[in-house]
């Protein structure tokens, strides 16, 4: 007869390092993938807890981390890789139970796995990794930069992405502009990402203190501001004006820190 | 003509923005180009929108004319020479100017330049060439140019503005050469074709020399590859032996009813000779020859040709002319020119729509113009996308099974695309499909269910493979198919085609 195990939760730092930190741990426990649960701690929702689990805090480290990152690169494949950044990057809770669950399948089926639709997991994995593709993709398009600084130039862009996508928009704008200073700034994770002249990159999280500069440093600026406003406007056709459409593909909460959107 | 002496760079970038506005073409797309020491800036292979203008079209590049003086008197242009507008002309640094600064706060992916004609094309292409060649190599700009070959420029200058951009455009202007009679007294079929040619030519040998960098091929090009036909710029010979199905010469070969087809109109004359690239050692061809190919755009509705002309004419220019896209403008008569149609409020965007979703249909699913429309019914349905509505006239291909069917009968099946159609063939060989994962995979279901089953059920019982039935159920549920173009459909007109039922009363 079968006895029911008591359920292991896995509770990590809510961010990519630590859910990968997770997935280690649970990994080498040996214990039965079934009763694994990944749960990381959100500010914004208070503990959830059960009395018939048994909790396992698990510390962030880098190391965890790579280990897992390679062997899913080595085992499995440079697609599945990319599937389980993007999802861990993602905002969401269970991203850490499907990606256990997505892994677990992974290293017995190989590269197939991305495809299987039909587990659960799989189509969890999929739909998050597409999110945040969404996202990074979106604020490629919509990242405005503001020149803060003219000797030596500086240029810096805010954003609020729901997901933790600066890494993969740092990595876009590191190559098409090696040779500038900038800074990206996710007011909503208070992280920002620094690049250098010589093409040095850092990404990490912010104090307070440091946020607050940043914010004091975007203060307004005229030139291009009002040249690109005046582009904006002349290049729409009036006989074709449909700002139905235009909200379709650009909607509201994507144009905060659009400069043609504010007044 | 009023000239605006001393223009500040505002003035100048209003007026010659907005002389740039009609041209359609505004993608950065066809050329990944990673990032340079001591440049700035990359490409993208599938382009980056910035912005979307009220008129709800996508702003990629800095769309600019560098003049809007012109010596030409095209009827239907709001710069011909004979209108009475303020006109400006920037300077090569200007240009450059604006493009950098505009780049590095993101506004834009790179910069798409048209001019107006001064004193004659040569001269008008010069001074492209300059301002490309300072923004290349002054200012070390890497990131996407799009310009325009001026009909009637010399080929030496066409092949020098090529290597410093990533896509070339001369727009065809309209379907027909009547139509361009007509419209445009000073340009002819023979100068615009002549530097399309010569730009297909170059793209080719730069291939050909390159690699991949030297340009990458077309969608249309991909989509025939897969399915075994011939492809763009085969030779006669090659066609044949690629291609055994006989009837496309002739879908080919029609064109245009009323006067040469372009396969003919190309075989009349031959352009340039031999090699089209002879500065290949004199300039910088790290980036290719025009990587990203050419496009071209008609006007839509200014003169009388209908969508399965319009449709044929793309195809033969996908076909014969390697082109990476086609670009259709809706007409405006913004010159209240009376020898034009009057559009009294909008211009036809719904036409517009429909052609760029058949064009779609060419580029990615391998179906023919042919497919599409026919001598007795040459014009789209306005209410049905042409996919839809292909399907309908064709429902004893369908339902499609879903577990078995190939790749290319996938793509025919409504609210089933390319992505789609790949997941489901890769996903079959893991496991079980069922209706819940084809959701996940991109599949419109609320098109689909009417074409589909999944292990010999469809979705639900009821439904039903039956015209009427159908096209009722995807125009009640699917009111986004007159979403944001225009015209008000309300709710008799949709009721009177309930009456009549004949949906193509009213295409
Ligand atoms: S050549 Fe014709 S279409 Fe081009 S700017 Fe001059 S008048 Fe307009």
């Amino acid at each position: 007869m079968d006895i029911e195990r008591t359920v292991q939760i896995y509770r990590c730092e809510d961010t990519v390092d630590g859910i990968l930190s997770a997935i280690y741990e649970a990994g080498i426990s040996g214990y039965g993938h079934d009763y694994i649960r990944i749960e990381p701690i959100r500010m914004d929702s208070p503990a959830n807890l059960s009395l018939f689990a048994e909790y396992i805090d698990v510390e962030t480290e880098q190391e965890k981390a790579e280990k897992v990152i390679r062997a899913v690169y080595e085992k499995i494949s440079a697609r599945a890789y990319t599937y389980l950044m993007y999802a861990a990057a993602a905002d969401a809770p269970d991203r850490g139970d499907a990606l256990y669950q997505f892994l677990v399948h992974g290293f017995s089926m190989g590269d197939r796995v991305c495809d299987a639709f039909s587990i659960l997991s799989v189509k969890r994995v999929f739909e998050l990794k597409r999110a945040v593709g969404n996202e990074s993709h979106y604020s490629r398009e919509f990242m405005r930069f503001k020149e803060v600084s003219r000797e030596p130039r500086l240029m810096l862009a805010t954003f609020e992405p729901t997901h933790r996508v600066l890494p993969m928009v740092m990595e876009h704008f590191r190559d098409r502009f090696p040779g500038e200073w900038f800074i990206i700034y996710d007011k909503h994770h208070l992280e920002a990402g620094f690049h250098t002249a010589e093409d040095e990159l850092e990404i990490r999280l912010l104090t307070t203190e440091e946020a607050e500069r940043l914010e004091a440093l975007s203060e307004k600026e005229e030139d291009y501001v009002a040249l690109w406003k005046t582009f904006f406007h002349a290049i729409a056709i009036e006989e074709r004006k449909n700002e139905k459409l235009q909200r379709n593909h650009m909607p509201l909460h994507y144009r905060t820190y659009v400069t043609e959107f504010i007044e | 003509m009023i000239f605006k002496e001393n223009a500040t760079l505002q003035e100048k970038l209003a007026i010659l923005a907005d002389g740039a506005k009609y041209d359609v073409a505004c993608t950065s797309s066809g050329v990944s180009r990673k990032g340079r020491k001591g440049e700035i800036g990359n490409t993208s292979a599938s382009g980056i929108c910035h912005s979307f203008s009220a008129d709800g079209r996508c702003i990629s590049l800095l769309k600019i004319l560098f003049t809007n003086e012109c010596i030409y008197n095209c009827k239907y242009c709001v710069n011909r020479c004979s209108n009475d507008i303020p006109r400006a002309t920037f300077t090569p640094e200007e240009v450059c100017t604006l493009t950098m600064e505009f780049y590095r706060r993101n506004y834009i992916e790179g910069l798409f330049l048209s001019s107006g004609i001064v004193e004659s094309p040569d001269h008008t292409m010069e001074l492209i060439c300059q301002t490309l060649h300072a923004l290349r190599t002054i200012y070390r700009f890497n990131g996407y140019i799009h310009c325009k070959a001026i009909p009637g420029t010399s080929p030496e200058l066409v092949e020098e503005a090529g290597w410093y951009a990533d896509r070339m455009s001369v727009n065809l202007e309209f379907p027909t050469a009547k139509g361009l009679r007509e419209l445009a007294p000073n340009k002819t079929r023979e100068t615009i074709l002549t530097p399309m040619q010569q730009i297909q030519n170059g793209v080719r040998e730069s291939r050909e020399l390159l690699g991949m960098k030297g340009g990458n091929q077309s969608a249309y090009w991909y989509t025939q590859k897969r399915l075994g036909r011939a492809l763009p710029g085969d030779t006669e010979k090659e066609k044949l032996l690629r291609e055994k199905d006989k009837d496309r010469k002739k879908v080919i070969n029609k064109g245009t009813s009323e006067e040469k087809s372009p396969e003919r109109q190309k075989a009349a004359f031959t352009g340039v000779n031999g090699t089209a690239l002879t500065r290949i050692k004199k300039r910088d061809i790290s980036r290719g020859f025009v990587p990203s190919g050419q496009s071209t755009q008609m006007i839509i509705g200014a003169t009388g040709e209908s969508d399965y002309e319009i449709m044929a004419v793309t195809e033969a220019l996908y076909q014969n002319f390697d082109l990476k896209r086609v670009f259709y403008s809706a007409f405006i008569n913004v010159n209240q020119d009376s020898t034009l149609p009057a559009v009294d409020g909008q211009p036809p965007l719904r036409r517009e729509h429909r052609l760029y979703q058949a064009d779609f249909l060419l580029r990615y699913y391998g179906f023919r113009a042919a497919d599409l429309l026919s001598e007795s019914r040459p014009f789209f349905n306005t209410y049905l996308d042409p996919k839809c509505d292909w399907a309908l006239g064709h429902l004893e291909q369908f339902p499609v099974e879903v577990t078995k069917a190939d790749y290319q009968t996938l793509l025919k099946v409504p609210g089933i695309g390319t992505k789609s159609a790949s997941r489901i063939v890769k996903a079959r060989r893991t496991g079980m499909l069922d209706y819940q994962s084809l959701k996940a995979m991109g599949v419109v279901m609320k098109r689909a269910v009417y074409f589909i089953t999944c292990h010999g059920k469809m979705m639900y019982s009821f439904l039903k493979i039956d015209e009427d039935y159908i096209t009722r159920n995807l125009l009640e549920n699917d009111r986004d198919v007159m979403k944001g173009f225009g015209e008000k459909v309300t709710y008799k007109q949709l009721s009177l085609f309930d009456d009549n039922g004949d949906m193509r009363a009213f295409s």
